[in-house]
């Protein structure tokens, strides 16, 4: 690991680079995609919940106006299934059998000449199945389980006897629902065939992954597919996989020899695309009676579909939050016959987090004790599991600015105590962490004869801000002006990173340009090294550093020379460098990588004769390392924030019990917050430069929605008495 | 979707001509319901028969009533000084009504005559809908139906209807005009609208080729009390839950002289209390009464799991409103 000079922890909040671009619709994103001669193509599915086809007939379909092709399992041919990942298996290909896994799923594809020709021709294709029973239900015993599916399962000490022998003892079962991303931008492939090379204009949040799986569904090399996502409509997860109507729109794009617009219908986003699982955790707290824990058992059993192994660690999250010598945590998957989930914004983490600070709350009470000095009691100043120090934790400090800040000392411990204008006032805490996820990434840096760099990467951009700290990061490398570097990203060509996931892109992305730059220091000071007329000549990349557009020497910075000056002299147009970073283990370290850490303060207000619960305010301390951009970064946690309300009052996906239909598959029936749910929302940040990178962060993507729904769900107990143990929290819960 | 053909109409006349011309013909107005369910498959109809362009725009007050034209919008209604002066609760409902872009394009006309919510009417792959298709059945009873009706059901449907200012305009005792190629007629609201019975799919008394040209809201007496109460999930753009439209008058012994109670987010069609206003009528204006009287309201209702909470929040929304426009009884 390289060192550099440290910029300041909270970094300026410089607008947007893209902004101008999509404020002016001129972004180009995966819909706005079109090319001669290209067809529209429109999913049919199912409506058996499980079962087989027993018939299909596309005659109707194919003599509708201007259909082009109608795709089946009899007629698609075979298809291979995309890659291993860290988040689980790929989906399965689609259209390879007769087999119904779920109500919705993918059973033909309509391609027309315009949109409404194949939504038409859709409507028309006949299928016949043969129905058997859904498994719906987390405990049908004819689910397949998977025991401790990610192999986090966490055993510490001796948790039967610690929690029989504590004084006070919580245990409390919660229930979490079925969430659905809903990114605005529906999910979009324009597929077409160059020869034998596949270009996809996608909306992904995995570039290079989407190479992998399209080049091993169609058996062609991984140099063949050609995956292009400048901008991307928002993902919250929902781009993390390869999904089946990618897989289609490029078939269809073959088979016509056209190219093909598939666009995901809203409905159909709430089963083409992932879904956050529903689950149920019991949790047990130990504790003495002076609030230090002595056991946590922490079981969580979560949904997941028939032919896939989604990734939803959500019990693990409790061996590392508290200092405790006796953990057990327990995750299980069921297998049912529901439409392919995937990690939705904090997955496991989220909904594990809203378990066990839930229990946390609950524990202060019987204990009589702040929910606030529980927490800062149990603090696990060390990793729990490995005694090792964290990269860096500024837990207690998250905790302690909070309460400041949000005047939590005006909190009266009893429930139902606080009232304002007629309204029972709650306040409700939670103290969160988000796991650390690093992968390895590459990155290729270029500075021009004009003295402007370029810097690019195949992550992609969701809406996060990525463009905009990607450029910060590396002007920074150089010694350049933010206004003089351009990235790129998106494009699968480019050197490859990891995905657009895990809190982890600034990391990755980060850590491999900012390698990519020094690289590139490196061979401006090779460039010069026998350089009679440079003044760095015999200078190794540390003996210099970049600054103001040059490179100027360290032991003595008034010798320097310029890039442009440096290329023009060389008759360089330019000059390129490659850099690769890889994470360092805890072992390498020397110490456990950490995630953000942070603390939610939430202020309901309840209608005591309606229910309605209204959050009057919302404030977030964050630890996230250094923060790169303080806008970028305070937009990151308020995103987040809105989502936690959702996920705390609002989102349920309801499925039909029998058949596993989703039943409010629309924005107007399923409900997020708008504007007039959002409360005033404070953010700060707090910590210091993480030591597990090189450039000091850690992710911030995720942790904004953590932590929001037990807070919230504190909030309500505390304000009404009423203690609900279940997402979301509705007003009919409250009558 | 399939494609259709489209005219437009410039006078009524010829408007009701072209629908009774062709029995596949429905007319359109702002579309904001409508267009939506043709994209989703739900009406299909071989011919559009545009009537923005009709002479039916003004909102006028005549003998102690607003005669409001069909193809007003919901937000110029909301916006005129006479009805936000004279019945604030139907500025109140509409308000609280869909977005500002919706009640831009929606008119009052096509706010009657808006169709159910309900997912299982709304998604033509779902077979079971008496109200899409007679006797197929009806998938929201064993469903999901959380959102759905507990007043006017049948076990044939229980569609909620989801207007709030036809909840309004039933209590106020609105009729409609009406015009047809066999003449022109006027309906009470509250005589107007068809509880599902075993013909879900008739919603109203309209009849083919039919169109409503106008809608009479009589004025509330100065001095009446009213407020229109909405609750839902969250705090705006959603249907309700549960609502509540009421005036009422209020004598100088605080004795409610007269009372109109309308309930909207819980029936299958805009929903007149009768039995409320009946025990509100001669009453003291207290808890108790207001109580009693919701009760009365509900009585009737036939609750299912999912919504039988609808029957609790109904009256506490019954009683808020009531405590709200007497000042009395919290």
């Amino acid at each position: 690991m390289t060192t550099i000079s440290r910029p300041r922890l909270i970094g300026p909040g410089i607008n947007r680079v893209d902004g101008p671009l999509k404020v002016t619709g001129r972004a180009p994103y995966p819909n706005d995609f079109a090319y001669p001669g290209m067809v529209h193509a429109v999913l049919v599915r199912s409506t058996a919940g499980a079962g087989r086809i027993t018939e299909i007939d596309t005659t109707a379909a194919e003599r509708s106006p201007g259909v082009v092709s109608v795709l089946t399992h009899l007629n698609a041919g075979p298809l291979a299934r995309g890659p291993m990942t860290p988040l689980g298996v790929s989906p399965p290909a689609p259209l390879q059998d007769d087999a119904i896994l779920h109500y919705g799923q993918i059973v033909a594809v309509a391609v027309a000449e315009t949109f409404e020709e194949a939504t038409e021709a859709a409507y028309a294709v006949r299928v016949g199945y043969a129905d058997e029973p859904a498994v719906l239900d987390l405990d049908d015993p004819r689910a397949k389980v998977r025991t401790n599916p990610w192999g986090r399962d966490a055993d510490r000490g001796d948790v039967p006897v610690a929690l029989a022998g504590a004084e006070v003892v919580v245990d409390e079962t919660y229930l979490t629902v079925d969430n659905t991303n809903n990114p605005m931008g529906p999910l979009t492939t324009v597929a077409r065939w160059e020869g034998d090379t596949l270009v996809v204009n996608n909306s992904t949040q995995w570039a290079s992954l989407e190479g992998a799986a399209l080049a091993a569904a169609f058996g062609i090399p991984e140099e063949s597919v050609h995956v292009v996502a400048p901008y991307v409509g928002g993902g919250f997860g929902a781009g993390l996989r390869v999904w089946q109507h990618v897989v289609l729109a490029a078939l269809a794009a073959r088979v016509t020899g056209r190219p093909v617009k598939l666009v995901l219908t809203r409905p159909q986003m709430f089963t083409a695309c992932g879904h956050r699982p529903k689950g149920r955790q019991r949790v047990r707290l130990g504790a003495t009676r002076e609030g230090a824990l002595v056991a946590v058992q922490h079981e969580a059993r979560t949904a997941s579909a028939v032919d896939d192994d989604n990734f939803e660690p959500t019990a693990s999250v409790s061996a590392t939050a508290y200092a405790c010598p006796n953990v057990i945590t327990r995750d299980v998957q069921a297998r049912l016959n529901v439409p392919v989930p995937n990690s939705m914004r904090g997955p496991g983490t989220a909904t594990g987090n809203y378990a066990l600070e839930c229990a946390m709350d609950e524990l202060a009470y019987r204990l009589g004790m702040d929910p606030l000095e529980l927490r800062l009691r149990n603090d696990a100043a060390v990793h729990p599991p490995t005694g090792l120090p964290w990269s860096s934790r500024a837990h207690k400090e998250c905790l302690e600015r909070g309460a400041e800040l949000f005047g939590w000392s005006r909190r009266t411990h009893e429930p139902r105590s606080m009232r304002e204008d007629g309204l029972l006032v709650g306040y409700g805490l939670a103290a969160v962490g988000y796991p650390w996820f690093r992968a390895r990434c590459s990155a290729r840096a270029t500075i021009r004869r004009d003295g402007t760099a370029y810097v690019c990467s195949a992550g992609t951009e969701i809406g996060n801000g990525a463009y905009t700290v990607l450029v910060q990061l590396s002007a920074e490398a150089l010694g350049l002006d933010p206004g003089q570097v351009t990235f790129g990203l998106g494009d699968s060509t480019m050197p490859m990173a990891p995905q657009t996931g895990g809190s982890s892109l600034t990391g990755a992305v980060g850590s491999a340009a900012h390698e990519a730059c020094r690289a590139l220091v490196g061979a401006f000071t090779d460039l010069v090294a026998d350089d009679g007329d440079s003044p760095l000549r015999g200078c190794t990349a540390d003996d210099v550093e970049p600054a103001d557009g040059a490179l100027r020497r360290r032991d003595d910075p008034a010798v320097h020379e310029s890039y442009r000056d440096i290329l023009a002299r060389h008759h360089r147009p330019d000059l390129s460098a490659d850099g690769e970073s890889t994470p360092l283990t805890a072992d390498e370290l020397g110490m456990a990588p950490a995630g953000a850490f942070g603390a939610k303060y939430v202020e309901v207000r309840v209608d005591p004769d309606l229910g309605r619960i209204r959050v009057a305010r919302a404030l977030s301390v964050i630890d996230g390392g250094r923060i790169v951009n303080e806008k970028t970064a305070r937009s990151q946690i308020i995103g987040g924030t809105v989502g936690g309300i959702g996920m705390a009052l609002f989102e349920e996906t309801v499925s039909d019990p029998g058949s596993g239909r989703i039943a409010n598959a629309t924005l107007g029936d399923y409900i997020v917050p708008v504007n007039a749910d959002i409360p005033d929302m404070q953010v700060e940040f707090a910590g210091s430069w993480d030591r597990a990178n090189p450039v000091g962060t850690k992710g911030i993507g995720e942790i904004g929605l953590v932590g929001l729904a037990p807070a919230i769900a504190n909030a309500v107990f505390h304000a009404t008495g009423r203690r609900i143990r279940s997402l979301p929290i509705t007003l009919d819960q409250l009558l | 979707m399939r494609p259709f053909t489209y005219v437009r109409a410039h006078e009524v006349g010829t408007a009701l001509a072209e629908a009774e011309a062709d029995s596949r013909a429905d007319f359109l107005a702002g579309g904001t319901t409508q267009l939506d369910l043709m994209k989703d498959g739900v009406l299909r109809p071989d011919r559009l028969i545009d009537i923005t362009r009709l002479p039916l725009h003004g909102i006028e007050e005549r003998q102690g009533a607003l005669i409001v034209g069909a193809l007003v919008t919901m937000e110029e209604l909301a916006a005129d000084p006479v009805a936000g002066r004279r019945l604030p609760l139907v500025r109140e409902a509409l308000l609280r009504s869909a977005s500002v872009q919706l009640r831009n394009m929606a008119t009052i006309g096509g706010n009657l005559l808006q169709r159910t919510r309900c997912r299982y009417f709304r998604d033509p792959t779902v077979a079971a809908c008496n109200k899409r298709d007679r006797g197929s059945g009806c998938a929201a009873v064993h469903g999901s139906h959380r959102t759905h009706a507990v007043l006017g059901t049948s076990e044939h449907c229980i569609a909620t209807h989801a207007s709030d200012v036809a909840v309004t305009l039933v209590a106020l005792d609105a009729v409609v005009h009406i015009s047809g190629a066999a003449g022109d007629r006027k309906v009470p609201l509250t005589g107007f609208y068809r509880t599902p019975g075993d013909t879900p799919d008739v919603e109203n008394d309209l009849r083919p080729g039919e169109l409503i040209a106008a809608v009479e809201i009589p004025l509330l007496p100065e001095g009446a009390r009213s407020d229109y109460l909405k609750v839902r999930d969250r705090s705006s753009y959603e249907f309700a839950l549960a609502s509540a439209a009421v005036a009422v008058g209020l004598g100088a012994d605080r004795r409610i002289e007269w009372a109109r109670v309308g309930l909207g987010g819980v029936a299958t069609v805009p929903w007149r209390a009768v039995e409320a206003e009946a025990v509100l009528t001669g009453s003291p204006a207290d808890g108790e009464v207001f109580a009693s009287a919701a009760a009365a309201a509900v009585a009737g209702a036939e609750p299912r799991p999912q919504n039988a909470f609808k029957v609790d929040l109904a009256q506490r929304t019954l009683v808020r409103t009531l405590q709200t426009v007497t000042g009395a009884g919290s």
